[in-house]
Formats: C-alpha cells, structure tokens, sequence
C-alpha cells in the first residue's frame, strides 16, 4: 500500500464516517442486543449442560481416556494425526508456532489496498481454508474415541441368529477392545489409522480361517494370539467370530 | 351500541388546585431535587477531571454507515470477558488452591452445596467457550473484512495476543477443578511447552515448580489463571478498545462515500 | 574531527535549542540528570522484579529429594507379565504425588541391557512418552497402549507404533532384605542407555540429548 492509496483510503474512510450516525444510541443499542444474546447463550448452556465435575484427579489411573476441552481438539487431532516420531516436535511446538507467527504479521505481507473479500480471492480462499481445516480437525477430534473401547451394532443376521452366535460375537467385540487391536487398527470411528491395516471390512477380504491363521502367525510388529489359541480356544474363537463378521 | 356518557361526579371545592398567583416560584419536588443534586454532582467531578469531553468523544464519535450485526462481534467478546470476571471473582471466594484434597473439595463443595454455586461455575465454564467462539468470529470478521489494513495494523497484532491470551486462560483454567480431565490435560498441555528445544525442559520445571507436579503448581496455575493473564487481558482490551476509538470503526469494504452523501451499494 | 565538532556546538541547551531546554542549562547537566533518571527507574524496577523472579524460578535449580519405597517381596514379581504398583514420587500432596509403575521381573532372554544392581527387576512409568497419558499394560497382545494420540509400546516398553519418541521410562530398583524397592526415575533411548529422566515427547536418539538438555531438578544416579 503506497503513500496515495493511505491518503486515498483515509479520505474516503473520512467521508463514510462523516456520513455515519453516532455510536451511542445506535451501535451501543446493536451492542447491547449482542450482549444480551451471549448472555441468554451462556445462561442457556449452562441450564442444560450444567457444570460437570469428573472424579477427582487421579496420576495413578491406567484406565482414564485423557480429551481436551472442545477448542483445544483441533490441536489434540493434530497430534493424533502426525505420527512420526521425528515430527512430534513439530506437531506440538512447529505448526502452531509457525501458524501464529503467519497470524502476527498478516498486515506485513499482506500489502493489497483491496479490502473487498471477493476482490482478494487468495486471503478469502486461505481464510475459508483455515477455518474449514480446524473445523474438520475439530469435529475428528470429537469423534476420536477411545482405542480401549469398541461400540459396533451387530450386523442384522447375527441379531436374527440371536443365542449362541450373538454371545460369541459380543464377547469377540469385548475381546478385540480388550485386547489392544484398536491400538494400531482401525475398526470404522474407533481406534488409530496403522500402524495395522483397517480392518472396518475384514470379513469381506478374508475368510475366518485366514484370520485364525494371520492371528496365530502375523507378521512382525503384530504380536501373535496362539498363546490365546491355545489356553483359551473359545475367547479365540470369539475373537475370529467377531472379526469375521466385520463388513460395510 | 349506544355510547352512554354518565356527567363526571362533582369536585369537593378542597381539592380544586388552586391557581398559581403570580411572582411565586414553582416548588421543587423531591424529583428535582434528586435531578439537581446528579447534575452538580456530575459537574464537580466534570470540573475536576475534565471527562465530560472524553466521554462525548467516546461516545459520540461516528461510526460510518453501513456497519451492521457483524460489528457487535467486538464488543460481544469483552461482554463475555466481563462476565467470566464477575463469575470468576465469585468463585475465587469459595476456591482453594490446595492439590492434596482441598481444591477438588471446594470445587465440589461450590457445585453441590453453594446457593446457585452450579450456575455460577456453569456460567464460567460455559461463559469461556463462549468467548472462545466469539474471539474466533471477531477475528474471521476482522479478517475477511479486510479490517487490519492500513491504519489498523497494530490493532490486528494487539487482537492476535488478546486470542492467545484467551487460549491461555483456557488452559490455565482447566487444571483449577483438579478433576480427572483438569490433571490429564495439564499434564498434556504443560508437555507439549516441554518439545521447544533447548529451552523446554527449563521451562516445564518453571511451570510445574519441579520435576513433576508439585505442591506449587496448582497455586501457580492459580496466580497467572486469576492475577497475571485477566491483568494482561483488561489491559490489553483497554488499549484495544482506544485505537478503534480513536481510528475509527472501519465501515464495510463494499461501502463507498457518496458525494450527495447518500450511500449506495456497489455492485461487483 | 568528532571532537572539534563537539567543542564548536554551543554548551548551553538553549543556544542548542533543544526542547524543554532552560536558562543556563549546559548539555553536561541535562545529561547527568536524564542518565540518572533512568539509572533510578531502572534500580527501582529491578529491586521488585528481579527477587520476584527468582523466587518464581527458584524450584527450577533445586534438587528433587530422591527415596526409595517397597514395592513387594523379590519373589512376588513374574517374569513374562506386569504388575501395577503405585509409589510416592513427590511428598506433601498426598495422591496427587503418587504415580503407578509396571513391575516384573528381569527376563535374560528378553532384557539385552547390561544388567548391573539397578536393573534386577524392570519398572516401567505408566507415562506415555509422546505427550504423558497414562497407558495401560494389555496381556493379551503384551502392549503397552496409550489412549490419546495413538501410541503403542511393546513388552520391554519400546516404541511399536504410534508417535511416541522414546520408549517408557524406568525406575531405579534394588533388593533390601528380600524386598524390592523403587527408586528415582530414569530415561532410556532406544537401545536402552541410561540418561538423566526428561519429560515426554524429549527424544534422546541423534541430537535428542543435546536438543532436550537434562535439569539440575532431577538426575540419573552418575555411572549407571
């Protein structure tokens, strides 16, 4: 912005001001509308949402599922999401560094007297852009759930066959959050993307014998289950039930 | 339907008011009296500071045409700031900072027991993703706008502080329930300041008061959630606050002056 | 030449026409007084600022008091699976002190490090070392999971999946009168070197060390 299109810029700004009403009554009076909107919000949410107070911290827990408050998730799915180890460094500090640091000099580098949003399509597109991203990590952040639980309805012909399938698959599906799986597979919302494979639709790619089999002799990092195999052949059994069941 | 008038019953002759003789004053009533005794004492004060032009120039400074709901976003988010310092002064009286039992304690005490001590810390609570949300609007307004051009530069970078800040006492508000979510976010939170190089070791023993979670760190917590950041805050807005005064509310891009003085909208 | 410039500039103030200048004020004079108004401010400033600080950093040189607490009898600990203990790391908080470690046995076949008298049973932090969620032992599949961002840590406590940077942290241990006790804590890179304990998501592979430098708060035992 050079030196003419300041003064252009204030001239201008100067005559729309001299056209303008006086800020009390008439912005004050917008204001006070707003403000009693937040208020009505707050007290709102605060009527039907309460004031939740969780069981007493606790540094020894083995069992509790840490998740930030709401406006922090989009930073806690970065997290989730950046899975190298060599780039923690960067999903902590790096990113959110370098983002604010853009935030601070926005005025600097963006130099185009052009203050019309559909006149400077980069900054409108890099605006829409941020605020769809934080939007998307936020909302995968909110659905991100625990790798030590795993809600699945059962699939419509398993409910019909109801007894003794139904139980096997249910105890499979309590064996397989129990059992760690989720920790490095996916199972549709629940659990982390790998190191494993996704396994939503296993049952559709193999066969419940090949599962036995993969589970019993996977290959390395996967830890194998004969041990379970062996000891325990109805809770394996269980496990390849459920697994197997897995479609879309 | 007929109207029926019925005659006005006749007035006792001691209660006709009597009619003014000339030469004598009106007598001032208690309501005057209130009225002259605001109005000099405004002037007292008025004489001795001189704040009568300040709250004029404040107050009746134009704000160009064409500004609509959007530009409510601003004072919204220091009308929610405003509430989470009353509800936060409330809760101070019942809190204590203590990690070995007595803040989770008088968290719960506040909640279960205190006379609308649940609204109260319900407000706060929801009062501060609230204003979260409202910075966000503000700042998304600000920036498609195109408001932080030249002459409001520093008003932008004052405004980027003002969000961290905010996020800042998020985060440090957090910890003080001292339930289960508090402790796990803080241990999160105070390790992801722990990835800076060099210096994040140093800075996490700083924060934590050692090299784990101490006694202190609760209280320090404490200090900057309720005493450092709400300084910094009102300090920051105030002079936020002055530089919109003093240049202006920027009107919206599409607006352009007219010369007869009406105001017409551009068409792209 | 500097200086017969300066001499040919007129002494007093006024002839120099600096602002606020007054009658018979030499530059000399003006000088010392803005100096001494900033020297003042400065020492005034400095006297609540700089004790304030440092009484907020003092706890960043002090030394954590290390102890060491039974955990259980030498023979109560199995080889090839994990008990939870809790023990005390830090005093006077009560619960909030207190932090769980995953106690077994040292296993020959599996345990590659060199063993000296700290390493006769393992005890592992239950922090994650990706940002410090508490992880929990699975038997099923003998891993360590975190809850949060995803990590996954195998039997020894190293790093199989996920974004931890180092794997689980360790306690000291040592064998009193057939007890076993649980000392300071302690980080390990991935080859399992001992280093001075550091926080979560502090690599100590490469450059990590130097990078993420230990604290005079907390250090590994020297030699070990």
């Amino acid at each position: 912005m050079n030196r003419a299109q300041r003064e252009e810029y204030l001239r201008e700004y100067s005559t729309l001001k001299n056209q303008g009403k006086p800020f009390f009554p008439y912005a004050v009076a917008k204001d006070s509308a707003m403000a009693c909107v937040v208020m009505a919000v707050i007290i709102l949410m605060t009527i039907i949402l309460g004031a939740e107070l969780l069981p007493k911290a606790d540094p020894t827990t083995t069992t509790y599922v840490p998740r930030p408050e709401w406006y922090f998730y989009f930073l806690f799915e970065l997290l989730r999401v950046i899975k190298p180890p060599e780039l923690v460094a960067l999903a902590t500090i790096g990113i959110p560094t370098i983002c604010l640091i853009l935030l601070f000099l926005l005025p600097f580098y963006d130099r185009n007297p052009e203050r019309r949003p559909e006149r400077r399509p980069v900054a409108t597109l890099a605006g829409i852009f941020t605020i769809v991203a934080i939007g998307y990590l936020t909302y995968l952040g909110a659905t991100g759930g625990s790798p030590n639980e795993l809600e699945i309805e059962a699939p419509p012909p398993i409910q019909a066959a109801g007894g003794e399938m139904l139980a096997s698959y249910e105890a499979g599906r309590i064996m397989v959050a129990q059992s760690g799986c989720l920790a490095c597979h996916k199972i549709g919302e629940n659990g982390n993307d790998g190191p494993g494979p996704d396994l939503t639709e296993v049952g559709q790619r193999l066969p419940s014998q090949a599962i036995a089999r993969t589970l019993q002799n996977p290959t390395a990092p996967m830890p194998p289950y004969d041990e379970l195999a062996t000891k325990n052949p109805e809770q394996f059994n269980n496990l390849v039930t459920f697994l197997s069941q897995l479609r879309e | 339907m007929p109207k029926v008038k019925l005659p006005k019953p006749p007035v006792p002759d001691a209660l006709v008011p009597r009619p003014k003789r000339p030469g004598t004053a009106e007598k001032a009533g208690p309501r005057d009296v209130a009225k002259e005794t605001g109005i000099s004492a405004i002037d007292w004060v008025d004489e001795r500071t001189g704040m009568s032009g300040a709250a004029r120039w404040l107050m009746f400074r134009k704000v160009p045409k064409g500004t609509n709901w959007f530009y409510t976003l601003g004072s919204a988010t220091m009308f929610a700031f405003l509430s989470q310092a009353v509800t936060g002064v409330f809760l101070a009286m019942y809190y204590i900072p203590d990690p070995a039992g007595g803040a989770y304690e008088s968290v719960r005490y506040l909640t279960n027991e205190v006379f609308l001590g649940e609204f109260v810390r319900g407000m706060h609570k929801w009062g501060a993703s609230v204003m979260v949300i409202l910075v966000m609007l503000h700042m998304a307004r600000t920036f498609f706008f195109g408001a932080y051009k030249y002459p409001r530069e520093l008003n932008w970078i004052i405004g980027v502080v003002l969000l961290v800040l905010t996020f800042v006492m998020g985060f440090t508000g957090y910890l003080l329930p001292f339930d289960q979510k508090a402790y796990w976010a803080t241990v999160v939170g105070v390790n992801i300041n722990g990835t800076a190089p060099i210096i994040g070791p140093y800075l996490n023993d700083f924060i934590r008061a050692g090299p784990d979670f101490t006694s202190t760190t609760l209280a320090r917590f404490y200090s900057i959630h309720m005493l450092l950041v709400p300084g910094a805050l009102a300090a920051l807005i105030g002079a936020h606050l002055w530089l919109v005064a003093k240049q202006g509310t920027t009107a919206p891009p599409w607006m352009k002056a007219d010369k007869k003085g009406d105001v017409g909208e551009e068409r792209a | 030449m500097a200086d017969r410039r300066r001499q040919q500039k007129p002494k007093l103030t006024e002839d120099q026409g600096m602002p606020g200048a007054f009658e018979g004020e030499t530059v000399t004079r003006r000088r010392a007084v803005t100096s001494s108004a900033h020297i003042f401010g400065g020492i005034a400033a400095a006297a609540f600022t700089l004790p304030a600080l440092g009484f907020a950093m003092g706890p960043v040189f002090e030394k954590a008091e290390v102890g060491w607490e039974q955990v259980g009898a030498a023979g109560s600990f199995p080889m090839d699976t994990y008990l939870p203990k809790v023990i005390t790391v830090s005093d006077g908080v009560g619960e909030i002190g207190r932090t769980t470690v995953y106690m077994r046995a040292r296993n020959p076949q599996l345990d590659t490090e060199p063993e000296d008298e700290f390493n006769q049973f393992v005890a592992l932090s239950h922090r994650c070392m990706h940002l410090g969620c508490p992880i929990r032992y699975v038997d099923a599949s003998s891993r360590f999971i975190c809850p949060c961002h995803g990590g996954v840590y195998g039997f020894r406590g190293e790093v199989t999946g996920g974004p931890p940077v180092r794997p689980l942290d360790r306690f000291y241990t040592r064998v009193r009168a057939g007890q076993v006790e649980v000392g300071p804590r302690y980080s390990v890179n991935s080859e399992f070197q001992r280093y001075s304990p550091r926080d979560p998501a502090q690599p100590l592979d490469g450059i990590g060390p130097y990078l993420y430098p230990s604290r005079p708060t907390i250090r590994k035992f020297p030699n070990t």
